[in-house]
């Protein structure tokens, strides 16, 4: 018994490795480039020079892309927060019979290859003029987010007793207030933790935003690809850098809140 | 905020319950089938059946938190079938506790104060007060996960009176808990009981908590009720053979009944016939037919007592419990016989496997229509 288990570990311990391996090389390459002093990518990098993060802080091009990504981030992690807690308190408490057909439609956007999504989204925005707006980006946007906000609120009301808002309507409250007050505040971590990944899904998102940039407004994931296409200079591992700080910094802030919803 | 305060001067204790022809379904299941009950107020009522039998379902058509298929409810000279749960002003303590986890005891007492709108320096002095009523003065500052299972369903039971509503609705409040602070939790609700005047409907499992709470108990089966009188006649004259199988510990030999003039005469398995006043029968009987024979165990005699009927029993166990020992034995045609014998009753005689002989007195003797099992 105890050499096979010796055995199964040792594979599971190289197995975890390798995974670390495959999502840190990355980062452990892409940083050190972001500082290369010459204009092409090269690795080991020579020299060092913050040249390419004051470029990317000075250039139209890219601030104008950054502010439209954060816009359009902020909007969805307000709109897919919204609606998603709403559809899994209905999905969660309902009594209704579609319940499941309506979990199956929000959990969908995370089945649905997002290349496909994409192309039916660009073709019905094209038509009614949605292409490239900023309401254009935060649908699309908050479609994809949606799945995830679901599964965090939903777990975290699947906790919480269906009899407190009960409890609270027979002291006198509505069911809105009953909510306020007692479901919202013991949810709260989680819905805010929720908003937080919602943000990170839609900055980053790049075959979506693809579709949807226009000419003039393009999010920086779409920006970054045009770069890569063109020039390619160490610029583009400066953005990289600055968003894993970004991102990192949010996951930490979700997953602070997410502690303290546990305690 | 549209809710009624009762100013202290109308808060008269309690209020009557009134529910008519109540039906309820849940698509095919009838949970509820036609239930009358009237509880006058101040009364203490207990709702008893085996699970399913729509005891809480009733309670929540009372409440407000389902709605009935047809039939009414009203508490005073309200009609409140179809009023929103908020706007009953009725007190209800869960099985659960359902403490508000963020909040302070204080806040949770003080919560239906808040909802009413009262000012927060009269709210807080409130919520002390109802705090004090179950003896938890003191506690206000606390969380709930911070006190021990009995405290928190007293403070689900100070957040429930704080508003002084007239009617208390209770669904297994104490089946959460264990048994010594069961009991003590039993005398406590007994004593809020008296001392608010309040009317309680208060719904169990557990017979003995029925019995021992309640003014009346209300027993239900597949959403009928079966009976609805005081425990005293419950017990000692259930009105048909459900309640009398349910409600306590019931010996049930088959006979064959039948009724003449102010007699009634049975045939027993063992051949033997008995007289019986006609006041054995429960239900009245139809000249000749099946029967069932009921009589509590701890009415058999030990021996001859020359007040009623003897007849033989095979002893298959003793158990010594103390207080009294349970015989258990058998009819010669295997009909089981339990007997609950004073403790100091003389055992020695009781071997096992040998006979004995017990003595059922007349008036102990229940008689229904129909065949047990
Ligand atoms: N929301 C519902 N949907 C469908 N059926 C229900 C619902 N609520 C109750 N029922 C059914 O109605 C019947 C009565 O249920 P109810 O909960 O009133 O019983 P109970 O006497 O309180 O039982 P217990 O002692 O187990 O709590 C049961 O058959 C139950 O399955
Ligand atoms: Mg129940």
């Amino acid at each position: 018994m105890k050499p096979a288990l010796d055995r199964g570990s040792l594979a599971l311990g190289a197995y975890v490795y390798t995974v670390l391996a495959f999502v840190i090389i990355p980062l452990v390459i892409i940083i050190p480039m972001s500082f290369g002093q010459n204009d092409h990518l090269e690795f080991p990098p020579s020299g060092f020079t913050l040249k390419w993060y004051a470029e990317y802080f000075t250039s139209r091009g890219w601030r104008n892309a950054t502010w439209l990504s954060i816009q359009v981030a902020f909007l969805t992690a307000i709109c897919a927060t919204l609606i998603g807690t709403a559809a899994t308190y209905a999905m969660v408490r309902g009594r209704g019979q579609l319940a499941s057909l309506f979990q199956i439609l929000l959990i969908g956007p995370i089945i649905v290859p997002h290349i496909a999504l994409a192309v039916g989204l660009y073709l019905f925005f094209q038509t009614i003029g949605l292409s490239g707006t900023v309401p254009g980006f935060v649908l699309a946007h908050t479609v994809l987010a949606l799945p995830f906000v679901v599964f965090t609120t939903a777990a975290a009301l699947g906790k919480v007793d269906a009899n407190f808002e009960a409890a609270a309507m027979s002291c006198g409250a509505t069911r809105w207030t009953a909510f306020r007050l007692i479901t919202l505040p013991l949810i709260l971590p989680s819905v805010v933790s929720s908003a937080f990944f919602a943000f990170i899904i839609s900055f980053d998102e790049p075959v979506v935003s693809f579709f949807l940039s226009g000419v003039r407004q393009k999010t920086l994931p779409r920006r970054m690809f045009e770069d890569i296409e063109q020039n390619l200079t160490p610029v583009i591992p400066a953005i990289a850098t600055l968003l894993i700080v970004l991102s990192v910094a949010i996951l930490l802030g979700a997953y602070a809140m997410r502690s303290r919803a546990r305690s | 905020m549209n809710v009624n305060y009762p100013s202290d001067k109308v808060q008269a204790a309690g209020a009557a319950v009134r529910i008519r022809r109540l039906e309820k379904r849940f698509q095919s299941v009838i949970a509820v089938d036609g239930v009358d009950i009237d509880v006058s107020a101040g009364e203490f009522l207990a709702l008893l059946g085996p699970s399913g039998s729509g005891k809480t379902t009733i309670l929540m058509s009372v409440a407000g938190f389902e709605f009935p298929t047809s039939g009414s409810i009203s508490v005073g000279t309200e009609d409140l079938t179809y009023v929103p749960a908020n706007k009953r002003n009725l007190g209800m303590v869960f099985q659960n506790y359902t403490l508000f986890p963020h909040m302070s005891v204080l806040d949770n007492v003080a919560f239906p104060l808040k909802m009413r709108g009262v000012p927060k320096a009269e709210r807080y002095a409130r919520a002390e007060e109802a705090l004090a009523t179950v003896r938890l003065a003191g506690y206000g500052s606390r969380h709930p996960n911070q006190l021990s299972g009995g405290q928190q369903q007293r403070v689900a039971l100070a957040r429930a009176i704080v508003y002084r509503p007239r009617v208390l609705l209770m669904d297994e409040p104490l089946s959460a808990l264990d048994k010594n602070l069961r009991e003590e939790m039993q005398l406590e609700i007994k004593r809020l009981h008296a001392e608010l005047g309040i009317t309680v409907i208060f719904v169990t499992h557990d017979q003995s908590e029925a019995l021992t709470m309640a003014d009346r108990v209300a027993v239900l089966k597949d959403g009928r009720i079966q009976q609805i009188g005081p425990s005293r006649e419950l017990y000692e004259r259930p009105a048909n053979l459900f309640t009398a199988g349910f409600i306590g510990e019931m010996n049930f030999i088959n006979v064959t009944a039948e009724g003449s003039g102010g007699n009634i005469s049975v045939l027993l398995p063992s051949g033997e016939r008995w007289q019986l006043p006609a006041s054995a029968a429960v239900e009245p009987l139809t000249g000749c037919q099946k029967a069932v024979l009921a009589v509590r165990p701890e009415r058999l005699q030990l021996g001859d007592a020359h007040n009623g009927f003897t007849f033989r029993v095979k002893v298959d166990d003793v158990v010594y419990a103390g207080s009294a020992s349970l015989l258990i034995g058998t009819l010669p045609d295997s009909t089981e016989i339990r007997a609950r014998l004073p403790g100091a009753s003389d055992l020695s005689a009781l071997a096992l496997g040998s006979t004995a002989v017990f003595t059922i007195p007349k008036e102990a003797i229940l008689l229904y229509p129909g065949a047990a099992q």
